[in-house]
């Protein structure tokens, strides 16, 4: 019968199907370990081949830097791993802090002027919060108008002035002081990875906050408040960048309101290469200090091979692409 | 070799399928379908829930190919995919409306074959040819009106519009009048009788039986993806026809059958009103299995949604009662705090967190319980989760796997396990067993069946019909957002069931 020899049975081919799958395998592996391999890779590299890497003074340099950008990733991590959200808004509160903190201790004293620069952390964080948890706005919008809010209101307020804190003041003697080859701002970031990766991998609070991010709608039906849990990413995404800022304003005894651009952009660039999913739910705080790592030591030896800051932009966006992309690729091959 | 089915027509074939058969990982879902439909013909494809008719009509239509098998129009077989098939003349009106709610009636009928004039749209034509669509099917509405702004009917008129502008040889409705009232009803079934006048070969899927008898010359009946058998519906009665859908004589086991002792009402729903919900009563005791049957999209599962506050009501109130004190269930955060469990449909999308773990998913609603100041207690939670998993019969009883490594029947084991450490009083399960395989299907149910016997009130949604008969002590059937009836053990068959919830009417006392 003519009908039936005209129909053909497309048989599978097994060998192509197996094929894909290994690349998607090979995808899926580069996107959550290769950091790792790229990271060691870059450091062996940057040690054997870049003059002046190794040395000392360049060491505490590179530190100075990830310091303040690895304590605004970790916080930023939390609210990524919340499923997807992104926090804009932390160059206007490092900023916020930073100048608070430097403009407000003569008159209120170091603490004082901490706790002021707390309350206005926690602002920003239930402002964000409730406007994407309750509210579900989007977060790249809440937040970039939250930073235009608080960089507005700064600006206003400083009138753009450059506060110096006292020479030889305990700020000042904070930013300079160092432990071996280490500045003092290292242990602070040592210290918040310690406690953000304890809150996340070990409370109750992070664990909501993981399950959110991988399943939003099963993590609602179990009888989780949500809501809440953004709040409290971006609660503690807030106080991170108040973190920030003071060790940024300590570093250099100075604070402005335009102290902190691009903190945004290089702390996520952390965040993302880390690789920390962009899709939520997957990523841990070692992810992002190994990514803040990664993206310091690289435009650490581009300055130091005499790349302007140009290229370093260049570099970093290129980075951020590819990171994104493999990440998009592996969900991609999983889901297969 | 043919064996040219009972059920002669005269008719010239027009579309002509062959052999099809298409497998979804292990399951086949149509299995080696043969059908053929005259010029002027409007032939039913009936059959129950998951009988495999949508994936037949999606692969008529091009959108799946089938693993085996092939479609033909006026004599010639068809390329693989939905362009070659649309280009052939196959025409599929959707199920779910496919239509863009800001675009225009005009914008929406010529979608994809927008007519243009030096790269520019070509508004005037587009508005002509869809103004002919509209007049083919006596519907007149205005062109440039959103389509947002339209009813329900109307939207699915303007959708019947979209196929026949691409002048098609065959046209494929899907559960055209699940959203319409009867007079609108009636309206679009004298619009298909005058399509089929003119010669259009229409293929119409329903589970109203009455509609199929109304319009329809034959009847393909699928059962479990094959044809059981190929009707003239001049020449048959409707309790045939669903019979055959049915297929099976209930055969219930009596050692299965539990005897219920309900207990006192813990759930008490009145009034219950939400999309596609309209006015529910309903009670389930303590140590009572209650099923809800009826057929996809009759707002079986918008029901519970509504009545444990996952999804919103509009009107009603439902109350739980424990210990004899009584909670107004006013949203879904109080109904879980209140001792309700639910087990939602979607397993992969709502049940579980795939790519976490089975511990952190049992963790998940018993995060309080494992946890002491704010931090959780990572040997009290493998230690638990084990316990649960063996509940459950987990297999491999492996909680540190992710959820997704898992089958389904495990991973709807693990959904079930993650409730239970928290000895719910009410239990809620949407599709218990779907995509289950047999072997964790009878451990849920058994499963199940213990929950009730130790008080647990336990609220089923099932389509699948004799899972719901052995399980339930009394079954209501919901047909439009109502319950049409309401069905003791005693009562309670395929037919019966069947009868109540595709609308034809049946004495009820057999």
């Amino acid at each position: 019968m003519t009908y039936t020899e005209l129909i053909k049975t497309p048989t599978p081919s097994p060998s192509r199907k197996t094929g894909r799958n290994r690349v998607s395998q090979a995808v899926a592996w580069v996107a959550s370990r290769g950091i790792f391999v790229f990271t060691g890779a870059l450091l062996v590299f940057s040690a054997v081949f870049v003059h002046g890497f190794a040395s000392s003074v360049n060491i505490i340099d590179v530190f100075h830097r990830a310091s303040a950008i690895g304590i605004v990733a970790i916080g930023m991590t939390f609210v990524v791993i919340s499923a997807n959200y992104i926090d804009l808004s932390v160059v206007a509160q490092i900023a916020t802090s930073g100048v608070i903190l430097m403009a407000l201790s003569p008159e209120f004293g170091i603490l004082g002027a901490m706790g002021i620069a707390l309350f206005f952390a926690l602002l920003y964080g239930v402002v964000n919060g409730v406007s994407v948890g309750f509210l579900k706005a989007n977060a790249v919008v809440v937040t970039l108008g939250t930073t235009g809010i608080g960089v507005g209101i700064l600006s206003l307020v400083s009138g753009g002035t450059i506060f110096y804190g006292p020479v030889g003041g305990p700020i000042d003697a904070f930013g300079d002081a160092r432990v071996g080859p280490f500045p003092l701002s290292a242990f602070v970031l040592v210290a918040v990875a310690i406690v953000a990766g304890i809150v996340l991998s070990r409370t109750k609070f992070g664990f909501m906050i993981r399950s959110y991010g991988s399943n939003k709608q099963a993590t609602r039906l179990a009888g989780v408040n949500s809501g809440g849990v953004v709040v409290g990413a971006f609660v503690l995404t807030a106080l991170a960048a108040m973190i920030a800022g003071f060790v940024l304003a300590a570093y250099s005894n100075t604070a402005v309101s335009t102290m902190s651009d691009g903190y945004d952009f290089r702390a996520l660039a952390a965040v993302i290469i880390g690789g920390n999913s962009l899709f939520g739910g997957r990523g841990s705080i070692l992810r992002t200090l190994v990514g803040v790592i990664f993206i310091s030591v690289l435009s650490n030896i581009l300055v130091l091979s005499g790349f302007s800051f140009a290229w370093q932009q260049l570099v970093t966006g290129a980075v951020i692409v590819f990171a994104v992309a493999l990440d998009a690729l592996a969900r991609k091959a999983e889901k297969r | 070799m043919s064996t040219e089915p009972d059920a002669q027509t005269t008719r010239k074939t027009v579309l002509e399928a062959h052999n099809i058969v298409k497998r979804f990982g292990g399951a086949v879902a149509v299995d080696h379908v043969s059908i053929t439909v005259g010029a002027g013909e409007i032939h039913a494809v009936v059959g129950e829930n998951g009988a495999g008719k949508s994936t037949l009509m999606r692969i008529l239509a091009g959108i799946l190919e089938p693993d085996e098998g092939g479609v033909s129009v006026d004599g010639s077989v068809l390329e693989p995919g939905a362009k070659a098939s649309l280009e052939a003349g196959i025409a599929l009106v959707h199920q779910e409306l496919s239509l863009i709610p800001e675009m225009t009636v005009a914008e929406n009928i010529l979608l994809g074959v927008t007519p243009t004039k030096f790269g520019v749209i070509d508004s005037v034509r587009q508005r002509k040819i869809a103004g002919d669509a509209l007049d083919q099917i006596g519907v007149s509405v205005d062109l440039n009106e959103p389509v947002s702004r339209l009813s329900m009917a109307l939207r699915q008129f303007v959708e019947i519009a979209r196929a026949v502008a691409r002048n098609p040889r065959v046209l494929i409705l899907d559960e055209p009048t699940a959203t319409l009232t009867p007079a609108e009803t009636d309206y679009l079934l004298s619009m298909l009788q005058r399509l089929a006048a003119r010669g259009l070969a229409i293929i119409y899927i329903s589970h109203r039986i009455p509609e199929v008898f109304r319009i329809c010359e034959r009847a393909t009946i699928l059962r479990d993806g094959q044809v059981v058998e190929l009707m003239v519906i001049a020449e048959t009665t409707p309790n045939a026809v669903i019979d055959k859908m049915v297929g099976r004589e209930l055969k219930l086991d009596l050692q299965t059958r539990r005897v219920a002792n309900p207990g006192a009402v813990v759930l008490s729903a009145r009034g219950i009103q939400a999309s596609r919900v309209n006015g529910i009563n309903l009670d389930v005791r303590a140590g009572e299995i209650v099923g809800i049957g009826g057929l996809v999209g009759a707002g079986r599962s918008e029901l519970v949604r509504a009545i444990i506050g996952v999804d919103p009501r509009t009107a009603g109130t439902a109350t739980i009662t424990v210990d004899g004190r009584t909670t107004n269930i006013n949203g879904y955060g109080n109904a879980v705090r209140s001792g309700i469990a639910f087990v939602p449909e979607e397993r992969r999308t709502e049940g579980l967190a795939l790519n976490m773990t089975v511990a952190e998913n049992i963790t998940l609603p018993n995060r309080a319980a494992l946890s002491t100041a704010g931090f959780l207690q990572r040997g009290k939670i493998a230690q638990f989760a084990m316990r649960l998993a063996d509940v459950v019969g987990l297999r491999p009883p492996k909680v540190d796997r992710e959820a997704g490594e898992y089958s389904g029947g495990n991973q709807q084991k693990v959904v079930i396990a993650k409730w239970l450490g928290r000895e719910p009083k009410l239990i809620v399960l949407d599709e218990p067993t779907r995509g289950v395989d047999v072997g964790a299907k009878a451990e849920i149910h058994r499963l199940l069946r213990e929950l009730a016997d130790q008080g647990t009130a336990v609220l089923v949604v099932s389509s699948d019909l004799p899972e719901l008969l052995e399980l339930s002590d009394v079954i209501h059937v919901v047909r439009d957002g109502r319950i049409m009836g309401t069905l003791s053990p005693d009562e309670a068959n395929e037919r019966s069931v069947m009868a109540l919830a595709a609308g034809e009417k049946v004495a009820s006392s057999s």
